[in-house]
This record gives structure tokens, C-alpha cells and sequence, in this order.
């Protein structure tokens, strides 16, 4: 692999997540854009390329604009005429788009890129985008078998369950040790810390997957400012370095049946979620480090059986391991000595679809900036890593660090 | 009068029947199935030539990979009614396949235990009941 010259964040801004009813998701992007451009003392007039996320419920919201996200937003911005490019990749699409940004300068085609995404996806708008009862397989698989989202994860969960031994306990501690930061971060839609009764307590929506043990969809924006890193002082003095920034997709045979899909054709050997496990040992190779490397980690813990599995992945562990770091407190985001999801996680905010991954690169730079705040982790982190995945086997990985 | 039993959307099971099949694609060379038919084999290292693909039954039972219960009503499009909680599987079928299906009941289910498929109703109208393939826990 050609090495390319080194890229760093500049600058980070969010729109906070919760529901925003009144404004449009260009409007959203234009204030997380304010926020970024602010973070890095820069321009608009000085950002050289765009990447911006693909909203997916355009049936339902905001309609094409949705999808071609990218002209909207910069016409609210004010158009500069750079080039820009919409992006769709389900929950995995603020990973992409990160990606995008960084290829952009990487290659040294530019010298600045901004990543944008906005997302409405308050209440609850997953489901089938048309009623093609011929080619469009959501729609299919959503009227003839009544698969959920969180239908999916219980199946993966309980099947967990019985491989590994996850407890219900376990999956109710996820919530308690996730939620207990979520006060102290002002991005975040709930701030509520909850016991391990209240999690039991709440009511079963697909068993064994309680209610405070999946998230919600929220709404959001987050825009990511990438420069090349001989540039990057002028705009920070603590840029963040992009070690890698990679997508995954499924190889075939994969032992799951990923979310939009009725079949797979399981392979002796290949296992499930190739997309991540793709997609995370791509960036391990991308930054030449290892697992034994990261100091932070934010994941896609949409749902208890996520935080679980991601954590297996991200660290390439055995299945299994997830559940004793996490009894043993290594995990715990105030004082564990591997902090994981600092920011809350999905549970505290809920998933702004397109844009949740910005806001998992969002909290690495203000983690490892030392901005976070009340809730900075412990541990002086120098290394750390993002994942998020998303419907039809999408998957996004970064790992950045600490370059000053 | 009984009514007629009519499939949600048609060409997925063999319809009528007394044992429901799913109807598949298999590849004539290298045997991937693939639930709905699909054009091509999806093994990456076949050929995408349509001939090397064959429409295929699939065994109407299977083997629970995993499962879940359903305890909210979806949002449309999806329909149940009258609505009440019901289960979901991951199935793997002797072909090698594994695809989802609603359960005819909870009761009884367990990874590893046999179904056989079955077609249920999911809603009616004045004339017609609207069913799709479900899988049937058997002992």
C-alpha cells in the first residue's frame, strides 16, 4: 500500500442530538458546520472539498434533498463552488464520509475537506422506502416477515447468549455503565443515569432486548474539518492525526442475515459481521497498530448485543471477552483503563442515523484534545478508535491519535 | 364460505399447497442458494452467466439458528391483524440456507429445535385472507 502524506482534524462541530422538529437538516448541518469552522479558525471560503452524508428516510422527510444532501447544505451555507459529493451508507455513512475527507487530502488533491452529515430520524423511521413488492427486499422482507430492527439484534443476542453466556445482567449493566456519564455530556438527547433495576424494569420489546437496553433515533448534524498535517498548525495546535480510515462490507457467506436481507448462505469459517471484522482489521493494517494500542473506543452500541460484539470486534477478541472486561470494570467510560464510549454511546443519544459517526469522531478529539469536560476520560488517551455499522452490511473504522 | 387464502406478495412459496416451499435460486455449479431468487450466483468466484442458475423448492423443514418475540406492533408497512406479539426466526434449511420467517408460536421453540413451514395469516378483508410462510415448531 502506497503510504499517502498525513492528514489531520482540524476541527470538530455538532449540532446537539434530540428531536428538532422545527428545523431542516441543511439548517442542522449549517450550524454543526458554524461550530467546526469555529473550532478550526477557519472560513467557509477556505474549505477545498466536501463529503456529505446521504440521508436514507427521503420517502418520509425532506424527500430528494435528503439524499443529495451535499448541494443542499452548501446552498445554505452559501455555495463556493468546491466539489462535493453526497454519500449514502446507512449507519455507517459519517465513517464514510470521514473516509472521503481524508482520501481527499490524503491524495493531495486538496488541502482542506469538510465532512458534514445531518439526520432526522426521531421517531423511529426505519422501515422499507418503497412498496416494490418485485426488487425491493426491505419491503419484502419487512411485510412477509415483520423484522424490526431490534427483532434483529434479540436474534443475534439470544443466539449470544447461548454461544458465550452473556447474562441478562450483563446486558443490563451496559446500560447502567453508558448512561452513567451521559450527564455531563451537554450533545447528548438523555441525560439520565440508570440503575440496573430500571433497565429490568423496563418493558421487554424483543425478547431478551428491554426497552432502556436499545437505543432510540434521534436527530443531529456533525461536520469533521480534515487538513493536511504540514498545514494543520495553522488552524490548531493540538491536530489530531488520522491514522486510518476505512470502510467494510460483508464477504459472502457471512453467518448472519444482515438487516434489509431474508437468506444467507453461511461458509464454514466466515462468521458473522464480516463487514467489521473487515472493516477493523483493514484499519489495524491502514495505521500499523494493534489492539493492544488503543487507549479509547467509541462504538455502535445500538442495542446491549452491540456493545458486546463491537467490543469483541474492535479488540479482535474472542467471543466472549466483551462480557468479563466489562464485569471487571476495564471498560467503565469514568474509570476504566480502557474507556468505552465516553460520549454516552447511542444509548444516551440515540442514532442520528447518517451523522452518528461524526459524532463518535466528534468525542475522540475532544477526548484526546483533553476537552471533554466533565466526562474526559482518565486515562490520558493518545490512540483511539471508531466503528459504527449499519443496515445492509455497511461498516466504517477509524483510529486517530494524538499529534502534538 | 371460506375464504380464499391469498400470499402478500406472490412468487416467494409454493402457493397453494398443503406443504409450502420456499421458492429459491441455486447455482448449477458451486450450489449457493439464495432466498428470494436471485439472478446470479452470489459466490463471488461463479461466473454471472443466468443459465448457471436454477429455480429450487427448498425442503419445507429447518433447523432454529435463533430466535425472538415481537412484542410491539411495527410501524406500516407491515401488518398483523389483530396485533398480537409473535416470534421470529433465523432458520437454516438442508440446502444450507438460512432465512428468516415468523413463527407460528413461541411455545416450545428453542435454538436447535425442528420447524416445519406452514403459510399463516397475517390480516384479512371481506374476501380474501393475506398469509405469508411461517415456520411451525414440530417435536
Amino acid at each position: 500500500m502506497q503510504k499517502f502524506r498525513d492528514v489531520a482534524i482540524v476541527g470538530v462541530g455538532l449540532h446537539p442530538w434530540g428531536v428538532f422538529g422545527e428545523k431542516s437538516m441543511p439548517e442542522m448541518a449549517v450550524e454543526a458546520i458554524t461550530e467546526a469552522l469555529a473550532d478550526a479558525n477557519m472560513e467557509w471560503r477556505e474549505v477545498e472539498s466536501m463529503v456529505s452524508g446521504g440521508y436514507l428516510w427521503v420517502t418520509q422527510r425532506e424527500g430528494m434533498f435528503g439524499i443529495l444532501s451535499g448541494t443542499a447544505i452548501s446552498a445554505a451555507m452559501g455555495g463556493i463552488g468546491i466539489p462535493i459529493t453526497s454519500c449514502a451508507n446507512a449507519c455507517a455513512t459519517g465513517g464514510a464520509i470521514f473516509r472521503e475527507a481524508y482520501l481527499a487530502v490524503a491524495s493531495g488533491l486538496y488541502d482542506t475537506a469538510i465532512a458534514v452529515a445531518a439526520d432526522k430520524s426521531a421517531g423511529g423511521f426505519f422501515r422499507p422506502q418503497s412498496e416494490d413488492p418485485q426488487f425491493d427486499l426491505d419491503y419484502i422482507r419487512y411485510v412477509m416477515t415483520g423484522e424490526t430492527n431490534p427483532a434483529y439484534w434479540a436474534m443475534e443476542c439470544k443466539r449470544r447468549m447461548a454461544d458465550v453466556g452473556t447474562t441478562e445482567d450483563d446486558l443490563a449493566e451496559v446500560k447502567v455503565v453508558t448512561s452513567k456519564i451521559a450527564p455531563f455530556n451537554p450533545k447528548t438527547r438523555y441525560k439520565k443515569a440508570f440503575t440496573k433495576e430500571d433497565v429490568l424494569n423496563s418493558p421487554m420489546v424483543c425478547d431478551p432486548l428491554h426497552l432502556l437496553e436499545i437505543c432510540a433515533t434521534s436527530d443531529g448534524a456533525g461536520a469533521i474539518i480534515v487538513c493536511s498535517m504540514d498545514k494543520a498548525k495553522k488552524y490548531t495546535q493540538k491536530p489530531i492525526l488520522i491514522d486510518a480510515a476505512v470502510i467494510g462490507s460483508p464477504t459472502f457467506g457471512d453467518h448472519t442475515i444482515p438487516l434489509t436481507y431474508l437468506s444467507t448462505f453461511p461458509r464454514p469459517g466466515v462468521g458473522i459481521l464480516t463487514e467489521s471484522r473487515n472493516s477493523i482489521a483493514a484499519a489495524y493494517k491502514m495505521a500499523n497498530r494493534r489492539p493492544e494500542d488503543v487507549d479509547l473506543i467509541e462504538l455502535p452500541d445500538n442495542s446491549s448485543w452491540h456493545y458486546f460484539a463491537y467490543l469483541d470486534c474492535i479488540l479482535q477478541a474472542h467471543d466472549g471477552e466483551a462480557e468479563k472486561l466489562l464485569r471487571s470494570g476495564a471498560v467503565d467510560p469514568m474509570t476504566g483503563k480502557l474507556p468505552v464510549c465516553p460520549s454516552g454511546g447511542l444509548g444516551s443519544c440515540g442514532e442520528a442515523v447518517v451523522a452518528q459517526g461524526l459524532f463518535q469522531i466528534y468525542e475522540l478529539a475532544k477526548q484526546l484534545r483533553g476537552e471533554a469536560g466533565e466526562r474526559q476520560v482518565k486515562n490520558d488517551p493518545k490512540v483511539a478508535i471508531a466503528q459504527t455499522y449499519g443496515y445492509a452490511g455497511n461498516n466504517a473504522a477509524c483510529i486517530v491519535s494524538k499529534a502534538w | 364460505m371460506a375464504k380464499n387464502k391469498i400470499p402478500i406478495i406472490e412468487g416467494l412459496f409454493t402457493w397453494p399447497s398443503d406443504k409450502p416451499q420456499l421458492i429459491a435460486s441455486k447455482c448449477k455449479k458451486c450450489g449457493t442458494v439464495t432466498f428470494p431468487k436471485a439472478a446470479f450466483c452470489a459466490n463471488p468466484d461463479c461466473e454471472k452467466k443466468r443459465d448457471n442458475v436454477e429455480i429450487v423448492n427448498l425442503s419445507n423443514t429447518g433447523t432454529v439458528w435463533t430466535y425472538t418475540t415481537q412484542i410491539y406492533a411495527p410501524p406500516a408497512p407491515f401488518k398483523k391483524e389483530p396485533f398480537e406479539p409473535y416470534g421470529i426466526a433465523m432458520v437454516d434449511t438442508s440446502e444450507g440456507l438460512r432465512v428468516l420467517g415468523i413463527l407460528t408460536t413461541t411455545d416450545n421453540v428453542k435454538l436447535g429445535g425442528k420447524v416445519e413451514l406452514t403459510a399463516g395469516k397475517l390480516y384479512e378483508d371481506d374476501e380474501n385472507e393475506y398469509v405469508t410462510w411461517m415456520w411451525k415448531p414440530v417435536s
